[in-house]
């Protein structure tokens, strides 16, 4: 006859001496962290994957053409005819507002295809009957595209410094990343919402472009906010970008980061606004698709 | 391709290029760049160059729609190949008796003559919104131009289209090829802001031709002779483009039924 002897572990030893309360208290919290865990191994698996699963279909020479040169090319594009409207001394103006625009290639393409693409790969179905966390799937898919959001923006300030004369020389570089950092959030926080969009609409791609080009007149990036008419100011302040380029150009004109915090401040809840929009559209339709049957239903 | 087999199959050209315009009418991505994507831009030059005046509006107006026709002939003309393949009716076409040349000339048509929306859309924004009176300063030669610059788009369309169901990783390219066209020829503001050294290369582009000839034409600021010499080098990249599409449309059918990839990419 064999006998496994087994050793008991300090931990159950301790537990059957504690009172119930306490064993009850400490399993909790056991399962707590267990879930926390989960849920952060969800939040980077997620994270990493939908972001190698964007890039499928698109080898690094496409990645340079359309995250580098396109947005480049647009920022010259700009900066021309900006230049050419006023004068080559508002250089600056021009640089720095498309050069911060460039956080919403991935904020709203990236952000989008992120989330429809689900739909379009027919991958949304096992989402949907996953017993994952909703809100740690979701900004598990924004986080890379934030990470690229701001890889963009500090290209296309190289760029304007090396090839378009801009000039960081009395700029506090800590706040300007503090600014493409919060920008690029709060842009992202938009693109969650068109990518839920993207989930009951066949032409993500209307919806993507047309929100993208609206932004080069909303924001400011190309237009001073006070030359347009009051209507559309009041639209520029309710978007992303808007306060962050205004926070930028401040900066580089010699502002502090005590003096633009409110504008970032502002920014930020914008983008959080948007998320936290784009979550409860993400949740209805989840309900809505779920009881309709029409999950994949183009 | 040569001129002979557009005048005999003349009938097709019109029939692919109506029943393209209607199938593609039901396309946001397309009725997104022939039509809103021109319109933004027409919107955004207007508001920055609201200080030069009328003459300012009527070149935004005309260097708005050729971004439209320029982004029509590189997402639409250029994927054109390519759309055939992805629909299956690649093969079936191929396969007719009609020439795959002319038919593709004539989806080039219905692409080129649906981004011209884009102008007069321009047109009425600029009037509307704006409330510029705008005058096209020598209408004939506007026209004149206007028509070169269709010849010169769909004969450019023609190359751009095998070379880039040839070579996948051109195409790779489309996306970072829209706004330095824009730059280069000239679209919106004058070539000679640009670096002398790119010049050259503006000169190779027929898009630049065609905005030399429409700019000149509608705010009446180019001499004669500067049209006529934009409308013979539209002609001649025309003719040489339809010269190297003929090639590489043979080069192309050829190495797909050699390879048996017609369908696949």
């Amino acid at each position: 006859m064999i006998v496994m002897w087994r050793r008991r572990s300090a931990h159950e030893t301790t537990i059957e001496k504690l009172p119930i309360e306490i064993v009850n208290r400490k399993s909790k919290i056991v399962n707590q962290m267990k879930t926390l865990t989960n849920n952060l191994r969800l939040f980077w698996q997620g994270a990493l994957l939908s972001y190698i699963a964007l890039f499928h279909w698109m080898r690094p020479i496409q990645y340079a053409a359309s995250k580098i040169l396109m947005p480049l090319a647009q920022m010259f594009f700009f900066v021309y005819l900006g230049t050419y409207a006023t004068s080559a001394d508002n250089r600056s103006f021009y640089i720095i507002g498309n050069a911060l625009q460039i956080a919403a290639v991935s904020g709203i393409y990236g952000m989008t295809m992120s989330i429809g693409g689900d739909r379009d790969n027919g991958t949304l179905g096992y989402i949907f009957g996953t017993p994952a966390n909703r809100l740690v799937v979701f900004m598990g898919r924004a986080f890379m595209n934030i990470m690229d959001g701001v890889l963009g923006v500090v290209i296309a300030f190289f760029w304007g410094v090396v090839l378009m004369g801009l000039d960081l020389s009395s700029t506090n570089i800590a706040a300007l990343a503090l600014i493409i950092l919060i920008t690029t959030i709060s842009t992202c926080g938009l693109g969650l919402l068109m990518g839920c969009l993207a989930l009951i609409t066949v032409n993500v791609m209307f919806v993507n472009n047309f929100v993208y080009f609206l932004l080069l007149i909303f924001s400011g990036a190309n237009i001073p906010l006070a030359s347009l008419p009051a209507w559309i100011r009041a639209v520029s302040y309710a978007l992303p970008l808007t306060r962050g380029i205004m926070a930028a150009r401040s900066l580089v004109n010699g502002a502090t980061l005590a003096e633009i915090a409110p504008l970032l401040w502002g920014e930020l809840a914008v983008g959080m606004a948007y998320f936290v929009l784009g979550y409860v559209l993400f949740k209805v339709f989840e309900v809505v698709a779920k009881r309709r049957g029409t999950l994949e239903v183009f | 391709m040569n001129i002979r087999s557009l005048a005999k199959y003349w009938r097709t050209v019109l029939i692919v290029a109506e029943m393209n315009i209607r199938q593609q009418m039901m396309d946001g991505f397309i009725i997104f760049t022939v039509l809103f994507q021109p319109i933004i831009i027409a919107l955004l030059g207007l508001w920055m160059l609201k200080d030069k005046g009328a003459d300012a509006a009527v070149f935004v107006v005309v260097g708005s729609g050729l971004t439209g026709l320029w982004s029509s002939l590189l997402f639409i003309s250029g994927g054109s190949i390519n759309f055939e393949r992805w629909t299956g009716t690649l093969e079936p076409l191929v396969a007719v008796p009609t020439p795959f040349d002319v038919i593709v000339f004539g989806k080039n048509l219905g692409n080129v003559i649906q981004s011209l929306i884009s102008m007069v859309v321009g047109y009425f924004v600029a009037s509307l919104i704006f409330g510029y009176q705008l005058e096209i300063q020598q209408p004939l030669m506007f026209f004149a131009s206007l028509l070169f610059t269709i010849i010169a788009f769909i004969s450019f369309g023609l190359v751009i289209a095998p070379v880039f169901v040839m070579n996948p990783n051109v195409r790779a390219w489309q996306n970072a090829m829209e706004f330095p066209v824009y730059i280069l020829c000239g679209f919106l503001f004058p070539v000679l802001l640009l670096p002398k050294w790119t010049n050259p290369v503006s000169w190779l582009l027929p898009p630049y031709w065609a905005a030399v000839a429409l700019h000149g034409t509608s705010t009446g600021g180019a001499p004669l002779n500067a049209t006529l010499f934009a409308w013979g080098m539209m002609l001649l990249f025309s003719l040489v483009d339809l010269f190297i599409a003929s090639r590489l449309f043979r080069l192309m059918l050829h190495k797909a039924r050699e390879d048996a990839t017609l369908g696949m990419e």
